[in-house]
């Protein structure tokens, strides 16, 4: 087979994974002595985005999508009648080389479907990413998927040439995953990735042992192939940040595949659900927010407003915030601040008051902040508007789903 | 020009023409201490189309000896902060016609100690702050949006050539990204500007070597199209948002940007039912003749209490985390529940109260691995904390359906002895959900043909502040175990000293 069919087969399999990111890699570069090329800054780089408004910052295939699995939300799975490819290493190798070069990509992602055991699949992309380094002195981003059954002296040698790792959890729930996925268990998931998480606690303790995976380790849950509410899925997010210290939980919504089993949904959930989800994990993540305040029943989140104005509109006795007053924390917590404005806004005050016209040109969102905030000269106005009110004065117009760059930030 | 000819000028009216950051530095430098007002000087920029970057300005400037009487410097050498400095100079690549007076004005504001220049919320401050955005965000859409195509070999180097018509002087910098990503590959990016060379080596940077994108027929470009077309998820279709990140300028020198339209049309009349590429959908498939039974992987059957579902704590754990040590240890040791490095490790006592027990062990003279020891509750439960996971007391009815476990070991170990470590441990083992720590501390009761004696949990120790209490508590641990060894020595009717 070409290498050009191979390519088509192999890219298409693999764009069911939502991660692109290739951020947090320490600083690499080539300096041309030996033979390599690449380097990393630390900060991703999205080459181009795809007409689905995806950014493409990684090569991301699968090393093949023969797969002795069953996973009926999978294109893959062995009962699917798509055609099939294998890449050898070499093959992967020379895509990695000429794509970098050209300045197409930052790195290579790579996944592949369960050939013969775990631990041979495992084999299989550990020998590339060590080709690449190795043979071919790569320096840019490397992110390989992890096979969770494999033996975790595998998942050591691969984290010592990746600079992700990721585990996919699949589904929310330990029900979910036994149902729709037979071959995969979400005990053994967990177990890799609390080995993962091990080895870069014994990294960070020894920070001149061997390197391992220093953009830290990923995972993906699909939305919309099961029941499981929004509540369940952040809840399972919160569970596996907390627990194995991953850099990102990556949602991706059920997309219909080709001759689609009678156990998963003939339908998409709504984009703007898996979008409500990203806004959710931000706060999670970088915001302080937990799970339950931000779902405190169960349900899905609001799709009218999102997860940070649904939040203010529940809890009305902290507002209108003086910001003059409370510490960043909290003003990072009013709808149309975010994490960095609530910084500047508090260094400001280290030099004098805030007044309204200060945070029109920091670039807030005037109308959404107006009924949340206190400035030296402002007040919203007495009498203040009902929650639902609100409501509907800053849920619509519908703001753009504009979350790749959410996505690719870390 | 001439940075001391600077003051001499200005009084003389003369406009200042300055070429480069380093130059306007040295100048400002210079009106600062003598206190030029921003608003007495005239700041010319070279022509970046028609003057040679890489040598300065014609230097016509008054020379240092024409300083008229009276223009002594009046005030101390400006000390710019380090942040401030990297905004100016990255400002300062921002073609902005005033770029050099504007500059001047902030520094200007900065030294007679308005400080809020520097913040975004500061009229200069925010338009001081949009050019540092505007110029990083050239640096950054050439990072990413720059496309070398590769040159014939017969060509010779560089290898490959890039096209790229940014909007501010970022090439320089830019060329030092590239030369790190490129190692010993040969490269040159061209711009209306300038262009710059990489040999392999060094970096050559000479005037304008091109005038539009190098016609090159590169088979790379085929196969980066495949890939385009492969990786996208035509159910996912939305034109609007993708354009919406790449500002339309760049599209045209992109080689996907010219495949974009039919793909977007194409998925709009396409049913949009699936994430297949259409190529893909035509090629013929093939199931993977497999029997479900082996297809399963090989795995450890899990232990019936890793399948426990007695409670909820198993969802929010990795594992079940059981007892450890002798199959018939005569002291068997009860702690609350697994922490979060057990609840990893899969092992119980291996994490900061492990280690604290160790010590408790050595004091008390016995042996750790002559003793069994197992927790009230054997799945971890925790509250997040930020980042991490916070220990959280087991309620009353997990520790009651976890009793099950421990009644499982005490009838397998038989141990004549339980240390029961804190509150939790004391009410799981003497089934009193109201029992006491206070009450039972350092003491041995009978209960159920065994002796149990109370002490601290060791993570007590961890949290006390006070080293005195911490020493005290200690202490009840090492007497508590020294107990529970005496014991085993002594009948069961005698009550303990
Ligand atoms: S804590 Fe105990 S009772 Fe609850 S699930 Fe785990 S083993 Fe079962």
């Amino acid at each position: 087979m070409k290498l050009s069919d191979k390519l088509e087969i192999l890219a298409d399999a693999a764009k069911y994974d939502a991660s692109c990111a290739s951020s947090g890699a320490p600083k690499r570069a080539s300096d041309g002595n030996d033979g390599g090329i690449g380097a990393t800054t630390g900060m991703g780089i999205c080459h181009s985005y795809t007409p689905d408004g995806r950014c493409v910052s990684l090569l991301k295939i699968l090393l093949t999508n023969f797969c002795v699995y069953d996973c009926q939300y999978c294109v893959n799975r062995r009962t699917s009648n798509v055609p099939r490819a294998r890449f050898s290493v070499a093959e992967v190798v020379k895509l990695t080389h000429d794509f970098y070069l050209r300045n197409y990509i930052d790195g290579l992602f790579l996944s592949s479907g369960i050939i013969q055991s775990s631990d041979y699949t495992m084999e299989q992309l550990v020998a590339v990413a060590r080709t690449l380094r190795e043979v071919h002195h790569f320096k840019g981003y490397i992110h390989l998927k992890t096979i969770p059954d494999a033996d975790p002296l595998l998942i050591a040698e691969a984290g010592r040439y990746a600079d992700r790792l990721s585990v996919n959890i699949e589904l929310p729930t330990h029900d979910s995953v036994t149902r729709l996925a037979p071959e995969k268990n979400v005990h053994t998931i967990k177990l890799a990735m609390g080995s993962i998480r091990r080895k870069l606690d014994e990294k960070a303790e020894e920070p001149k042992g061997p390197s391992f995976a220093p953009a830290g380790q990923s995972t993906q849950m699909i939305v919309g192939a099961d029941a499981s509410d929004d509540q369940t899925i952040l809840n399972t997010a919160e569970t596996l940040y907390g627990s194995y210290k991953l850099k990102r939980v990556y949602y991706s919504a059920f997309s219909p595949i080709p001759q689609s089993p009678d156990s998963v949904p003939l339908a998409p959930p709504p984009l703007l659900r898996e979008h409500r989800l990203y806004q959710a994990d931000f706060l999670l993540r970088g915001y302080g927010f937990t799970a339950g305040e931000l779902m405190p029943a169960a349900g899905n989140l609001a799709l009218d407003v999102d997860p940070k104005l649904a939040w203010a509109l529940a809890n009305r006795e902290h507002f209108p915030m003086d910001l003059n007053r409370a510490d960043a924390e909290m003003i990072a917590r009013v709808p149309g601040i975010g994490l960095r404005n609530a910084k500047r806004i508090v260094d400001l005050r280290r030099l004098r008051r805030v007044r309204w016209e200060d945070l029109s040109r920091l670039r807030c969102s005037m109308k959404k902040i107006a009924p949340f905030v206190v400035t030296a000269d402002y007040k919203p106005a007495q009498g203040l508007a009902s929650s639902d009110l609100l409501r509907r004065h800053l849920g619509a117009p519908q703001e753009q789903m504009n979350l790749w760059p959410e996505l690719k930030a870390a | 020009m001439n940075a001391a000819a600077a003051v001499a000028m200005v009084a003389a009216g003369q406009p200042l023409v300055v070429s480069s950051f380093l130059e306007w530095r040295a100048v400002a430098r210079e009106l600062l201490v003598h206190d030029v007002a921003p608003e007495l000087v005239t700041w010319n920029q070279v022509g970046v189309l028609d003057a040679d970057l890489f040598s300065g300005a014609p230097d016509s400037a008054p020379s240092v000896d024409n300083v008229p009487a009276g223009l002594t410097p009046t005030k101390p050498a400006p000390h710019i902060p380090r942040a401030l400095m990297d905004m100016l100079q990255s400002a300062a690549c921002c073609r902005v016609p005033d770029r050099w007076a504007f500059l001047y004005r902030v520094i200007w504001r900065w030294q007679h100690g308005e400080h809020d220049v520097q913040s975004p919320a500061d009229a200069d401050g925010a338009r001081l702050h949009a050019m540092v955005k505007a110029v990083r965000r050239e640096e950054h859409d050439m990072h990413a949006y720059i496309r070398f195509r590769e040159r014939p070999i017969e060509a010779g180097p560089p290898q490959f050539a890039a096209w790229f018509e940014p909007r501010h002087d970022v090439l320089p910098q830019v060329a030092e990204h590239f030369k790190h990503r490129m190692g010993g590959v040969t490269w040159m990016i061209g711009t209306p500007e300038a262009s710059v060379m990489w040999d392999g080596a060094s970096l050559h940077h000479t005037g304008p070597l091109m005038s539009s994108a190098a016609d090159l027929d590169d088979a790379g470009e085929a196969l980066w199209l495949t890939y385009y077309r492969s990786i996208f998820n035509p159910a996912r279709v939305n034109a609007q948002l993708m354009q919406s990140h790449i500002p339309s300028r760049f599209w045209k020198n992109l080689p996907e940007g010219a495949i974009v339209p039919a793909m977007v049309s194409n998925a709009e009349l396409g049913a949009r039912s699936t994430g297949q590429a259409q190529a893909v959908g035509r090629k013929s498939g093939a199931t993977i003749p497999i029997a479900p039974a082996d297809a399963q992987p090989e795995r450890q059957q899990p232990s019936k209490l890793d399948e426990c579902r007695r409670c909820d704590l198993w969802q929010y754990a990795t594992q079940a985390v059981g007892g450890e040590g002798p199959k018939k240890a005569q002291i068997m040791l009860v702690g609350e529940q697994p922490g979060d490095q057990e609840d990893l490790a899969g092992k119980a006592f291996i994490g900061p109260a492990g280690k604290l027990l160790d010590r408790v062990f050595e004091a008390a003279g016995l042996e750790r691995r002559e003793i069994y020891l197992t927790n009230a509750v054997k799945h971890f439960k925790w509250e997040p904390r930020g980042k991490r996971r916070l220990h959280k007391t087991p309620a009353q009815r997990e520790v009651e359906a976890c009793h099950y476990w421990l009644d499982k070991e005490l009838a397998s170990v038989k141990p004549k002895v339980i240390v029961a470590l804190g509150a939790t441990a004391l009410k799981s083992v003497i089934g009193n959900g109201n029992a006491k720590l206070g009450e039972s501390l350092g003491k041995a009761i009978r209960h159920e043909d065994r002796w149990v004696v109370t002490v601290y949990h060791p993570s007590y120790i961890l949290r006390v502040p006070d080293e005195e209490a911490k020493h005290q508590a200690f202490k009840v641990m090492v007497d508590g175990l020294k107990l529970a060894q005496s014991l085993l020595e002594r009948p069961p009717e005698e009550p303990p000293a």
